[in-house]
């Protein structure tokens, strides 16, 4: 199904359908016509096999707030298929960007199908109109819905892994970006334990919660709506926060959107930086991640050109860490411990990084061998009793993980004609990672986005911010029967 | 006082009272889509029983012990639902609604209820009959391996927790019913440390 803008050569479809819907009381092609030109409308159709099989219009004047549904028509037998439901979308969205706050329309008193359609979005019976469709003598309903505020009040839930964040924004603007972290309950497992992440997520909710009004200085009320993450991520995680948003959004009566915690982290950047600057590559890196997205439109085009076929990153800097004797998390002790050490001194394997592996794998990391070859270096050296350089080994094996994604991201850009590239994920805290891709990309002119921790790590402002982005762009709210996906589809930004 | 109750230790239960007057209440057996069911549930429920989630003054919580996975889903949704529609959140023993709907049925005499805790252990706990309609629990809940479970009188294990009779033990307790939401869990993470192994031979 295709939807685009109404042209005056799109005249006898459309009109072949109005005959055959408004039997009594159909515009006139001449009606028609003067509508597709006027300035102030706004027609679209929806398209199948290059046959024109619904339409719909939208009129607002000048500097008005006030927007209305003209008509919206889908041909008899193309109808059960969400042909009203996306026209409705199309026009609601138009309405939005033409900065109306507010949209009118009439509907038959006996079209309880059509009335259905409206009121799911959000349109209200606001009065009638007595004998309104002519010749028939059957009463039109005035509805009217108010249009969410182009920067919508939005309460994000993060609790994929062992954050448990909530964030508010409104529109691009962060409010309160609150974390609660588990990690120092996973240290003495050297990562983390899915059951004792999920324990502090049901902990943590309230507290989270409260801070994040608290800071924000708004009430519950005042939020325009809710957005959670539903995967990926580990699932009995993922369910404290689905749980805990779906009973909010039902007490609260508000909208709920159940978001994708990748392109969340990739949606960071509007927070730093006003607006997320596409096409990019993004660089996701964290404990639980390891993925290269190709990002043409945040909200409609996301692609995965590649994700860790094995450990992420962070949890190879974790494994590694225990090897050396140094303690959880990883990253941060192994950045002290490679302090003066000499990157070059032991060549660690780049994973999936020869021509045979490239061909299969051009954009998956592994880290899996790393990890081993670091191990086996440390046990040959006990062996042979060997001095170990901790040093060395530490900034050796950092300078394998970050030498590799830092390649395998630029060769992205280059190989998509792609200059930006944006990094997201826990691992941006690692200074060697920052260091190595900021002067990788001077020198191939590749613009480089780095927003601050706070929103590289796993939080909820992310997540509000991407539910922002959803609301303004007139999607519809989640369905509340949506599960914790985790595995989910980069590609389904909104499930 | 309109109360809204919440159990997902075994399946998904959610049930609306007045007092102790059931005004509705929906049960899903299955005990793997808690996730997916609990915001309709909610709704529905509230629907049926005609009432908007600000008209709620109570939201009483199953604690467990129940799986893990589960059990935090409805904790969590009671959780935010009290904060959302400005109500108390109590909370009650999951394995006491299962011996209040055995003896408010008529039945007296000992009673064990047992549940599967998966692991090859169940959770249990003991009952005689109910006290001004609060459970009498005489031992438990507990978590062990079934040959190791005293066996007295009656035992349940065919059974399904109702958000009702919470809701109805939460108003027959008073004053002494449980305000601290601590999921039962009787068992630690299944986690264990590991001691690493060698990668060279």
């Amino acid at each position: 199904m295709i939807i685009r803008e109404a042209t005056i050569q799109d005249l006898p479809g459309i009109m072949a359908i109005e005959a055959s819907c408004f039997i009594n009381d159909a515009w006139s092609e001449e009606v028609m016509l003067s509508e597709l030109q006027a300035p102030h409308t706004f027609y679209v159709v929806t398209v199948i096999d290059s046959e024109i099989v619904g339409y719909g219009g939208l009129s607002k004047l000048g500097q008005s707030k006030q927007a209305d549904i003209q008509t919206i028509a889908v041909a008899l037998d193309q109808r059960g298929k969400g042909i009203g439901k996306a026209i409705m979308k199309a026009l609601t969205a138009k309405a939005v960007e033409l900065g109306a706050s507010e949209i009118f329309l009439e509907v038959r008193a006996d079209n309880q199908v059509a009335q259905k359609l409206y009121e799911v979005f959000g349109f209200k019976k606001i009065g009638i109109r007595k004998k309104y469709y002519q010749p028939d003598g059957v009463d039109a309903f005035v509805m009217q819905t108010n249009l969410v505020r182009k920067e919508p009040l939005v309460l994000g839930i993060e609790s994929s892994c062992d954050e448990t964040g909530i964030g508010i924004v409104r529109g691009n603007t962060l409010l309160a970006n609150v974390i609660s972290s588990s990690m120092d309950k996973h240290a003495i497992f050297g990562g983390v334990v899915p059951e004792v992440a999920a324990r502090a997520h049901l902990e943590a909710l309230n507290p989270v919660l409260n801070e994040a009004l608290d800071k924000a200085q708004v009430s519950l009320d005042e939020i325009d709506a809710i957005a959670v993450t539903n995967g990926p991520g580990l699932a009995g995680a993922l369910m404290v926060g689905i749980g805990a948003a779906k009973a909010l959004a039902v007490a609260t009566g508000k909208p709920l959107y159940a978001v994708n915690h990748l392109v969340g982290h990739v949606a960071a950047d509007i927070l730093a930086n006003g607006k997320v600057e596409t096409p990019t590559i993004a660089l996701l890196v964290s404990g639980g991640h390891t993925s290269l997205l190709l990002v043409r439109d945040l909200l409609s085009d996301v692609t995965l050109l590649g994700e860790t076929i094995d450990d992420a990153a962070g949890e190879a800097f974790d494994k590694v860490a225990r090897v050396l004797g140094l303690s959880y998390p990883g990253g941060p002790e192994i950045d002290k411990a490679a302090l003066g050490g000499n990157p070059n001194a032991i060549r660690f394997p780049r994973g999936l990084s020869l021509p045979k592996d490239m061909a299969e794998h051009r954009y998956d990391f592994s880290f899996s061998g790393l990890k081993t070859a670091v191990a086996r270096h440390v046990e040959l050296a006990e062996i042979n009793n060997e001095e170990i350089n901790i040093a060395d080994v530490a900034a050796s094996f950092r300078e394998a993980v970050v030498d590799v994604l830092i390649t395998k991201a630029i060769s992205a850009c280059k190989e998509h004609g792609v200059n930006r590239l944006l990094l997201g994920g826990g691992v941006v805290a690692n200074a060697r990672l920052r260091e190595v891709a900021t002067e990788r990309c001077a020198v191939e002119g590749i613009e480089l986005r780095i927003p601050p921790f706070s929103l590289c790590t796993d939080n909820g402002a992310m997540i509000a911010v991407l539910g922002a982005q959803l609301i303004s762009a007139g999607a519809l709210p989640s369905d509340l029967d949506f599960s914790a996906d985790s595995t989910l589809d980069v590609r389904k930004v909104q499930s | 006082m309109k109360t809204l109750a919440i159990d997902t230790s075994l399946g998904t239960s959610v049930a609306v009272l007045n007092d102790d007057q059931l005004l509705a209440e929906l049960n899903f057996a299955d005990n793997m889509s808690h996730a997916e069911r609990i915001g309709d549930a909610i709704k529905d429920c509230l629907a049926k029983a005609k009432l908007k989630p600000v008209g709620i003054d109570r939201v009483v919580i199953g604690l467990g012990p129940g799986p893990f996975t589960g059990l935090r889903v409805g904790i969590a949704a009671a959780k935010f639902f009290a904060i959302g529609a400005n109500a108390e959140l109590v909370g009650v023993c999951s394995l006491d609604a299962i011996a209040y709907d055995y003896f408010s049925s008529g039945q007296s005499g000992m009673l064990l209820v047992e549940t599967d805790a998966r692991r090859k252990e169940h959770f249990w706990a003991v009952y005689e009959g109910l006290n001004q309609g609060v459970p009498i629990r005489l031992k438990g809940p507990n978590v062990a391996k079934p040959e190791l479970i005293e066996r007295t009188g009656l035992t349940l294990t065919d059974i399904t927790v109702t958000a009702a009779a919470l809701g109805k033990i939460a108003f027959h307790q008073g004053p002494s019913v449980i305000r601290e939401i601590e999921p039962i869990y009787l068992r630690e993470p299944d986690v264990s440390l590991s001691k690493g192994k060698k990668v060279s031979g």
